[in-house]
């Protein structure tokens, strides 16, 4: 087993190199590795654990992981698994190769915090994990039991570091990058939160409370009225009773006919950046009137992405506000706008067949019932589960509810009076930051909204909760930070988070379309592979030079310590106006200096004598003896040298 | 430790056979290391981390992974700079002088080599040869750093420093640096001794053999200084306390008979087997204090005593042609 201080070493690196990891990982799973990096840390500072526990502890770690994760393995179960893996592994140094090997492996877990979340955080602990890596490399790597001091260590480190920055930054702006992926990211078996496709009344509790960011937004021009902020994600158009679903067959359809602005550059235009949600919906602003080629629109009007997106995405999108849209919908759609399933909500219903017979105008019968909402239901958070028929529960019974209950029981009221409706799920609304002058979208802005579809004029927007409580949905940084501490800190919140947008633009975005971008601004046109290549090879060569330059440099200024002392000595005196002359002796200066200050000449005699001493005369001089007059060359210093 | 320079011992080997690296002809001290006799490759550590990095720089590039490509390309650029740093740690160190005590064959020789540190501090270099280390070398800049080498003593006769090879693993262990030397010096084996010790010749007559009494007082002899294989009971203990030095009585006149060691007497052995005796009886009259003649094919050395005859009449057997002429 490697000494006490170096397995010491080796703990608290592996320990440092799975914080960024274990932060990203579920609770209990965090907490279940946490109690194991804490057991197998321990076990190398003291003694390796029997192989029978170990093996123990494997399996336990294994079971543990794959139950956190319900048994799907995916890419942050296999990341938990490597880590549980790599902690183990401290249980067993047997020899100081394995202990070096370790520290190798460890640099991986880092790597894997960086798949989940590449924040400025994660990347600082990340870096963190790094250094002490290297610190314990370096430690390992001395073959002697003679270790140098820590601070020494720090020092040789660091430089080791800052001498590899000129190159790292040149890697990494001019590395060329891949403009698209060779392979697909490791499926992940558990999706994030957030808005998916599907929806039953009450399931969004938890979103509801979750002030995350969903995305974020910058408007190039003049952003449109809060009211008009609808990001329409899923479409729900398939019920099941308790469930809105989307539906695959209408969504494989040719996207419908929008509106398109008169001139390509019309409308509103705006970058969206999408927190990673390892799906495919993008939340466009209504309606999307422009989007890059990486998004396509479906039959049911919702902008996705090809690839889930897994990291952070950017998007520059228009959008155009319409009253309503696609106004011809073949007999098929509309009767898949109609269906609902038999034998759920008998008392909606007949309601809905009672009113519309009432009322033939739809408009007038949506008035009619937007009023009713208005007038006997209530916005809650909390509202009591439902039963069975979860439209008819809500609508007579329970009376309260919020965006999901509304929207779900409104396109129920809608098909059930013969008009083409649905669900519609995304995002209402917003907070500007008055920093940073982007908009931010949390997830607890997650909406449901209803379309209908109006004769001779297509799908219009009806929102009923906007009926019940329009300042649940509108509400804005004044309304929601409640006074108190929370309004206090809020422009401490608004700089942090315009802090990351920033990071998110300039870190986490740069890809290979902005290095083409960067190179152009530098007058490289047209930057292929090989130009970039070219581009990184004489910057990597700049680089290297540099850092080589400054190494030799150093090496140049690397005299021992008692001459750096003795010339930094030399120099305090020459800014009291005594420079030793290059011709002159050590002793002629001296005699030199003390006969214009005479009060000087005792202790700059001694200490010049004994300069001569050591560094010229006594070649076998102790090194105590050298380390004595360092150290009082350093201390000395030349008396003030007043008058004439 | 073992595991190491077996390793290093293994690598040495394999590296010996390719052609551009086999042993530069032995040149004349001092040497200096220049970054043409520098060579540096990753060790197995550094290649695992070489993997480790390339494996998070190709993940980082495939999902555009910034965070893993500031990672990834700054422990890339660490890795670069520790291999020119250990580059650094053997440049410009110059080899001075060597010398080895001369042991007898069977033993163990300590070559010690003298180096200049030159313009950097050295830390954590090992040297070595094919027989024999390592050993540390270490020490601030311009300083004059020693290394003892101890290195088995194969045959009588003249052995070869042989190819010496010098080796950091500094800063991080991630490379290994190594320059070979090959300095022109050799360093003397005596023969080994025949044992048990044999008699000298001619001690059967007892009475001759007997060591006059001194009584000649302190006049019969006079104090040098120490050298190196002078016996401990030489010293003059309290001459060296008023010196300040270490000095050894050594005595002007014999105390003891002269002793004729002959080749030609004995004509029953062999010539490693002569050797050896003639060997142990040059010691063994030196141990009694007693003059020795020592008589070879090549010639006759002495009568004489003293550290300076023992070491020629070893020196001589040393390079004794294997078969006589």
């Amino acid at each position: 087993m490697p000494a006490l201080p170096l397995r010491r070493v080796v703990v608290v690196a592996v320990l440092v190199a799975s914080l960024p990891l274990l932060l990203h990982l579920p609770g209990p799973v965090a907490i279940g590795i946490a109690v194991l990096a804490l057991l197998a840390g321990a076990s190398a500072l003291r003694r390796p654990l029997p192989i029978g526990l170990r093996v123990l502890l494997v399996l336990l770690a294994c079971g543990g992981v794959l139950a956190g994760f319900d048994f799907r393995l995916g890419r942050d179960a296999g990341s938990a698994l490597l880590l549980a893996m790599l902690l183990l592994k401290l249980a067993e140094l047997r020899d100081i190769d394995d202990a070096r090997r370790l520290v190798g492996f460890a640099l991986f877990a880092p790597f894997a915090a960086f798949l989940q979340d590449q924040g400025p955080l994660t990347l600082a602990l990340g870096l963190l994990a790094g250094a002490a890596a290297l610190f314990a490399l370096a430690r390992l790597a001395h073959t002697t039991a003679e270790m140098p001091t820590l601070a020494t260590e720090c020092r040789q480190l660091g430089a080791l570091v800052l001498l590899g920055l000129p190159l790292a930054a040149a890697a990494f702006w001019l590395f060329p990058r891949l403009p698209t992926p060779l392979w697909g990211l490791p499926e992940n078996a558990v999706a994030r939160t957030g808005i998916g496709d599907s929806m039953s009344p009450g399931d969004w509790i938890d979103l509801m409370a979750d002030d995350s960011p969903a995305f974020r937004v910058r408007f190039e021009g003049p952003r449109p009225p809060a009211e008009q902020l609808y990001w329409r994600g899923p479409v729900l158009s398939h019920f099941d009773g308790r469930t809105w679903r989307r539906d695959p067959r209408l969504a494989a359809l040719p996207p419908p006919p929008l509106p398109l602005p008169a001139a390509p550059d019309g409308g509103i235009a705006y970058t969206l950046t999408l927190e990673p949600t390892d799906r495919r919906f993008v939340f466009a602003l209504e309606s999307p009137a422009g989007w890059p080629p990486q998004l396509q629109m479906d039959g049911e009007a919702s902008l996705l992405a090809r690839e889930p997106l897994r990291g952070l995405a950017q998007f520059q999108l228009r959008a155009l506000p319409v009253q309503a849209f696609q106004p011809q919908l073949p007999e098929p759609l509309r009767r898949a706008y109609l269906a609902l399933p038999p034998g759920y909500n008998p008392r909606t219903l007949a309601l809905a067949e009672d009113w519309r017979a009432e009322t033939p105008d739809a408009r007038g019968y949506i008035t009619r019932v937007l009023g009713w909402f208005h007038a006997e239901h209530s916005y809650s958070i909390s509202a009591p589960p439902l039963g069975r028929h979860t439209a008819d529960g809500f609508l007579f019974d329970t009376r309260e509810g919020f965006c999901e209950h509304f929207a779900s029981a409104f396109v129920v009221l809608m098909r059930g009076a013969g008009l083409p409706a649905r669900v519609v799920t995304g995002y209402v609304g917003g907070v500007r930051n008055p920093i940073g002058g982007h908009w931010i979208v949390r997830q607890m802005d997650a909406h449901a909204w209803a379309e209908v579809w109006l004769e001779g004029e297509g799908w219009v927007r009806v929102d009923p909760t906007a009926a019940v409580a329009p300042e649940r949905i509108f509400d804005t940084l004044e309304d929601r930070g409640g006074g108190g501490i929370a309004a206090g800190l809020q422009p401490m919140f608004d700089l942090g988070d315009t802090l990351r947008e920033a990071w998110n633009h300039f870190v986490v975005q740069y890809d290979a379309l902005r290095q083409v971008q960067l190179l152009e601004r530098l007058g490289v046109r047209n930057a292929d592979p090989l130009r970039v290549g070219i581009a990184f090879g004489l910057a990597a060569a700049l680089a290297l030079g540099l850092s080589l330059a400054l190494l030799l440099r150093r090496e140049d200024h690397e005299r021992t310590p008692l001459q750096r002392a003795w010339r930094a000595y030399l120099r305090r005196w020459a800014r009291r106006g005594f420079g030793k002359h290059p011709e002159e002796s050590a002793a002629a200066f001296a005699a030199r200096v003390g006969r214009s200050v005479p009060e000087a000449a005792a202790p700059l005699e001694a200490l010049v004598a004994r300069w001569n001493d050591l560094h010229y005369a006594d070649a076998e001089a102790s090194a105590e003896a050298r380390a004595e007059l360092t150290r009082a060359l350093r201390q000395a210093r030349p008396p003030a040298i007043g008058g004439p | 430790m073992a595991a190491q320079a077996g390793a290093a011992g293994r690598l040495d080997r394999w590296l010996g056979r390719l052609p551009l690296l086999r042993g530069r002809r032995p040149e004349a001290l001092p040497v200096r290391l220049d970054h043409r006799r520098i060579y540096v490759l990753p060790t197995r550590l550094g290649l695992l981390v070489g993997g480790v990095l390339l494996a998070m720089l190709l993940g980082a590039l495939n999902y555009n992974n910034n965070a893993g490509l500031v990672l990834a390309f700054l422990l890339i650029a660490v890795a670069l700079n520790s291999a020119v740093m250990a580059h650094l740690g053997l440049a410009d160190l110059r080899l001075d002088a060597l010398q080895a005590e001369p042991a007898h064959a069977g033993g163990l020789l300590s070559l010690r080599l003298s180096f200049d540190s030159g313009r950097r501090a050295r830390e954590g270099l090992w040297l070595q040869n094919e027989n024999g280390g390592p050993a540390l070398l270490a020490g601030p800049a311009a300083t004059r750093l020693d290394a003892v080498l101890a290195l088995p003593a194969v045959r009588r006769g003249r052995q070869p420093v042989g190819r010496l090879r010098l080796t950091t693993t500094q800063p991080l262990g991630l490379v290994r640096a190594w320059a070979w030397i090959a300095p022109d010096a050799g360093m003397l084996v005596y023969p080994a001794l025949e044992t048990p010790t044999p008699a000298l010749p001619g001690a059967s007559t007892p009475g001759q053999g007997r060591p006059r009494p001194d009584r000649s007082g302190e006049d019969t002899h006079h104090l040098r200084d120490y050298r190196l294989g002078d016996a401990p009971r030489q010293i003059a203990w309290k001459a060296s306390a008023r010196s300040g030095q270490l000095r050894v009585r050594e005595y002007e006149a014999g105390v003891a008979q002269d002793v004729q060691l002959d080749w030609n007497g004995l004509p029953g052995l062999g010539t490693e087997a002569r050797i050896r005796r003639l060997a142990a009886w040059v010691v063994e009259a030196e141990r009694q204090g007693r003059r020795s003649r020592l008589v070879l094919p090549s010639g006759v050395l002495g009568p004489g005593r003293g550290a300076t005859h023992r070491h020629a009449c070893l020196q001589a057997l040393a390079l004794l042609p294997t078969t006589p002429a």
